[in-house]
């Protein structure tokens, strides 16, 4: 016991929480580099966001942990585990679980923004987790820094205290040892039981292809070795490990056993990233612990939308790639779906916007491509006049009116932070996407938090774009969902020449009807491409028609001079002519390009 | 006694002369104002040399048209274009009879060398004249007016030449139905032989595609464009110049012979920057910079080689090209020609898509063949694009 007081008492388990752009990832480096443990000219920039996507964009999408060995200037040795977490509202569950694998965080705050919309979301998922948390000030080496203002805000916002807390640059490399030796000083050491039946937490997971899945845990309770029979308590899938270790920043390292109070890895021959879900608890299948560690959840897609390939012979290779995403990320859910439009294709299930944009964008530039993706949508739950209850995820499937007792939509609950002179701007939005107003807080005499109800398919619908367009890109937005309310849908529907298309088909809140089908309208017009006959395009819910646009008829092309016997010019255009056209669907006598289905989703600020 | 005349294949030569006076704001062909007329005299000499190349090439053929376009072939000293034209004859030996074209722009003619031009055996003119509109002219920056229009083509008349095209423009700025028409009132009763009437084009690079807005703002729309097409066609057909070819309109009789050969599929030589050719069954094309073209016939030339594009067309592709220039004429395209051709039926290739225009009025069958209408002409590019399918198209073989 002693000895394993010794040990623990030298572990520190912490993460780093922030605002997006607030320099997290950056911070995480210098602390890297400064630990020695990563040779400078060998460091690739923000090590830890090994995806490509996630440098580019400058987020964190997967919880990654590193171990780092830190001789303090006390004399004494420790090991920091160094647990990141994404930094999206999408990922809220995925930062909890990874939260709970520690017993500290330092908040990281930017000294010229001040404490924003997910500063403080991710404080409170901090505290929820009983952390101690660290703030961190960074980004004192710009002009506009103002640490003392920011200190305050962190006292007063958070209720946290900030006086003698780090100011740094993690560009610059300033004062990095200062937030190690705080990591030192005010987070616990971790503590827990090396011979009580076994307790770990699963944080993360990831599809190896020579080791199966490699399984991200803190251990709790117990001592976890090689060749150990294992459960997952939830799933309740057992296992044999096969190797277990830490996570050196260069990657795995065996060391056959991990203790309580530790963090590192298992793979065990595991096929399914499915079978390692986030916040499950591994135990010994022989001995297993009373109870799970508490706070598992499962993960639950919360938008839905079609993912289709813009050329139809490419379906396998979409399936493909889509197989190969989800062996890593088991937030992603995917099943074959027809439409009449776009023919063979998939509805996809994503944790939020992001999650889905960055799944399309994935599938794009790492699998090369070309696609189509339907407008997204949330599930609404019908209940029926017979009785039944059903979820829907497709709004083709929505059921008619009059089968229909109830609707109901999933409402979040809101947090935005802006700038005051912007709150007008941003309560008429949230006014306008039928959000009920909570409170308002000035955070300081120039910040202002609001609070609102908001349906959640308001939120996929174009909400971020409408935030930063109001805001000059300074409103933040936090949200968790908060449930299911009754509403006044209907489902709108969107008929070329007479014939539906299916995949255009959404569901609509009946006061946000007619603006919506007027807009849509107008964009299809502008993206359908002219075609010998006239084109009705008409929105209608039900039989009703509520707009209508009509795609005038082609009556000219260009009657040039072929010049000097320049068939080969004339033969290039027409040859152009017909690749633009291999891209259309043809829907019935209707050609309909890619765009035109994409041009449903983004509409500007309305 | 020599009967291989009758045993020859038949050649057109196109000459194209990139100097022009001024630069007109819709233009993107290959032209440019001369900086003096030593270049021009080098222009023509380069030209002369390189025909003389040929020569040997050639000697298969007999050359039964010429056309020398621009630019604004004009725009050459008199003496270098009668240097041109006769080396032209001396090198390809021009059939009796050969119809032989010479661009000029109203305002660049005098009586006297085009005199000189008859008395060598050009037979033909064609004048830009593009609207009979003084304020139309003035929007195209066009450097002559209507009456130096009338006054060159009395002057072309009085020096002999009896075929004589007049190219026309519509959807140009400030033009409206009326306007077309009263130029096409007036140019009839000039009675010239030949008609050519096109739509301006906005093409990227010129004065007009910089300010493509404020341009098109001034244009009549697409509806307008519609009836000024079709009610041109009536009325030239009305004063005996019925179509003949999507943007072509004649007196019988006086149909462009050596436009008549791109559309044809038949073979011609392009000489000069740009200059496109159909020979051997290839087709290649010359470079556009003017420097390396004239530099390419010093002595001690190693720039390379100035053809810039070169394509062996093949059966299939040349089926292709086939129907897209035969769609391009009121005979349209005959089944058993296309059949004797290529030894496959048109209405099994595309049957199916046929039906359609046929239905919607695009198209009409007349005397065994598929005719695109006056409608279906106007969108042929549409049409074409869709029922043609160049498998190899854009496979050059090489940059030689």
């Amino acid at each position: 016991m002693t000895e394993a007081n010794d040990r623990q008492k030298h572990i520190r388990n912490f993460s780093i929480i922030a605002h997006i752009d607030h320099g997290k990832s950056t911070l995480a480096d210098r602390i890297l580099e400064f630990s020695d443990c990563v040779e400078k000219r060998d460091m690739e920039e923000q090590l830890l966001d090994n995806m490509d996507l996630e440098r580019e964009r400058g987020i964190t999408i997967k919880a990654r942990a590193v171990r780092i060995d830190y001789k303090s200037p006390d004399g004494e040795d420790y090991i920091l585990n160094l647990i990141d977490t994404p930094g999206h509202v999408d990922f809220n569950y995925e930062v909890s679980r990874s939260l709970n694998a520690c017993e500290g965080a330092l908040l990281v705050v930017d000294a010229t923004q001040g404490v924003e919309a997910q500063t403080l979301a991710n404080a409170y998922l901090a505290v929820d987790a009983n952390l101690e948390i660290v703030p961190v000030i960074n980004k004192i080496d710009l002009p506009s820094a103002d640490i003392e203002r920011v200190r305050a805000e962190v006292e007063d916002v958070i209720g946290i205290p900030a006086d003698g807390c780090p100011a740094v640059s993690a560009k610059t490399g300033l004062n990095i040892q200062s937030v190690l030796e705080a990591v030192i000083k005010d987070v616990p050491p971790p503590s827990g039981d090396s011979e009580a039946p076994l307790k770990c937490l699963i944080f993360d997971s990831v599809y190896n292809s020579y080791l199966g899945v490699v399984v991200y845990i803190r251990v709790v309770d117990g001592t976890l070795r090689a060749g150990d029979k294992i459960k997952l308590m939830h799933s309740g899938a057992e296992f044999e490990t096969v190797e277990v270790g830490v996570l050196d920043p260069f990657g795995l390292r065996p060391t056959g056993e991990l203790s309580a109070g530790e963090v590192g890895y298992v793979t065990a021959s595991i096929k399914s990233i499915g079978d390692t879900q986030v916040g499950d608890t591994v135990t010994h299948a022989d001995m297993p612990a009373d109870e799970a560690l508490p706070g598992f959840k499962q993960v639950q897609s919360m938008v839905y939308a079609g993912i289709y390939p813009a050329d139809g012979s490419k379906y396998n290779e979409t399936k493909d790639a889509l197989e190969k995403l989800r062996l890593n990320d088991a937030a992603f859910t995917f099943e074959p779906e027809t439409s009449i439009a776009l023919g063979f294709g998939f509805r996809c299930g994503f944790l939020g916007l992001l999650h889905m944009e960055i799944i399309e964008e994935r599938l794009e530039r790492e699998f090369n491509l070309d696609l189509i993706t339907t407008a997204p949508s949330v599930i609404y739950k019908i209940t029926k006049k017979n009785g039944e209850t059903v979820m829907i995820d497709n709004p083709t499937n929505y059921p008619s009116p009059d089968e229909i007792e109830d609707a109901f939509e999933p409402v979040v609950s809101a947090s935005l932070i802006t700038p005051a002179e912007y709150v007008g701007g941003i309560m008429d939005l949230c006014q306008d996407r039928r959000g009920t107003f909570i409170d308002m807080k000035y955070i300081d005499t120039e910040r202002v938090e609001l609070h609102y109800k908001l349906p959640l398919n308001e939120i996929i619908y174009d909400f971020f774009d409408a935030l930063k367009s109001r805001s000059k890109g300074y409103a933040s937005l936090d949200y968790e969902l908060e449930g299911y309310e009754k509403s006044d849908l209907v489902k709108m529907d969107f008929l070329l020449n007479g014939e539906v298309v299916d995949a255009l088909t959404f569901i609509v809140h009946s006061e946000k009807a007619y603006p919506r089908a007027r807009k849509i309208a107008e964009k299809l017009k502008e993206n359908i491409p002219r075609q010998l006959f006239e084109i009705p395009i008409q929105a209608a819910i039900g039989s009703k028609v509520i707009a209508r646009e009509t795609v005038k008829a082609l009556r000219k092309d260009v009657l040039a001079k072929c010049y000097g016997g320049d068939i080969t010019r004339k033969k290039k255009l027409l040859e152009k002519q017909k690749e633009g056209k291999k891209k259309m669907r043809q829907l019935g006598s209707v050609q309909i390009s890619p765009e035109a289905f994409m041009a449903v989703l983004k509409l500007g600020d309305e | 006694m020599r009967f291989d005349f009758y045993d020859k294949k038949r050649l057109g030569i196109y000459i194209h002369i990139p100097f022009c006076k001024s630069k007109c704001a819709y233009c993107d062909f290959n032209s440019a104002l001369p900086k003096n007329s030593e270049i021009m005299k080098n222009y023509v000499s380069t030209l002369i040399s390189h025909m003389e190349s040929y020569k040997d090439a050639a000697r298969d053929y007999i050359t039964d048209t010429v056309f020398i376009g621009g630019g604004t072939p004009t725009a050459l000293p008199i003496e270098e274009l009668l240097r041109l034209i006769k080396a032209v004859k001396k090198v390809f030996g021009i059939t009796k009879g050969a119809e032989f074209t010479v661009e000029a722009n109203p305002a660049t003619v005098d009586y006297n060398a085009l005199k000189k031009m008859k008395t060598l055996g050009v037979n033909r003119l064609s004048f830009g004249m593009q609207s009979a509109d003084n304020n139309e002219l003035k929007a195209l920056s066009r450097v002559h007016t209507r009456q130096d229009f009338v006054n060159s083509y009395r002057t072309a008349r009085k020096a002999g030449f009896d075929n004589i095209n007049v190219d026309v423009m519509f959807g140009i700025p400030y033009q409206t139905y009326d306007s077309l028409m009263r130029t096409l009132n007036f140019l009839t009763k000039l009675s010239p032989e030949h008609i050519s009437l096109y739509s301006l084009k906005i093409e990227p690079g010129t004065p007009f595609f910089a300010n493509r807005r404020d341009v098109k703002e001034v244009c009549a729309d697409e509806d307008t464009e519609f009836a000024m097409y079709t009610s041109a066609i009536e009325f030239l057909a009305g004063r005996g110049y019925p179509q003949y070819e999507i943007s072509n309109f004649s007196k019988p009789g006086f149909r462009c012979a050596h436009n008549m050969k791109y559309w044809n599929c038949d073979e011609y030589l392009g000489f000069g920057v740009s200059a496109h050719s159909y020979f051997n069954g290839n087709r290649f094309a010359f470079t556009p910079d003017i420097q390396k073209y004239m530099a390419a016939f010093e002595e001690d030339y190693d720039g390379g080689s100035i053809t810039s594009e070169l394509e062996a067309i093949e059966s299939r592709e040349r089926m292709g090209e086939y129907i897209m220039l035969r769609f391009r004429l009121t005979d349209g395209l005959n089944t058993m020609k296309f059949a004797e051709m290529f030894g496959i039926s048109f209405e099994n290739l595309y049957g199916s898509k046929l039906t359609r225009y046929l239905k919607n009025g695009f198209m009409v069958r007349n005397n065994g063949a598929y005719v695109l209408t006056p409608a279906g002409m106007l969108v042929s590019n549409y049409i074409l694009s869709d029922i043609l399918e160049f498998e190899d198209l854009g496979a050059y073989v090489g940059n030689f």
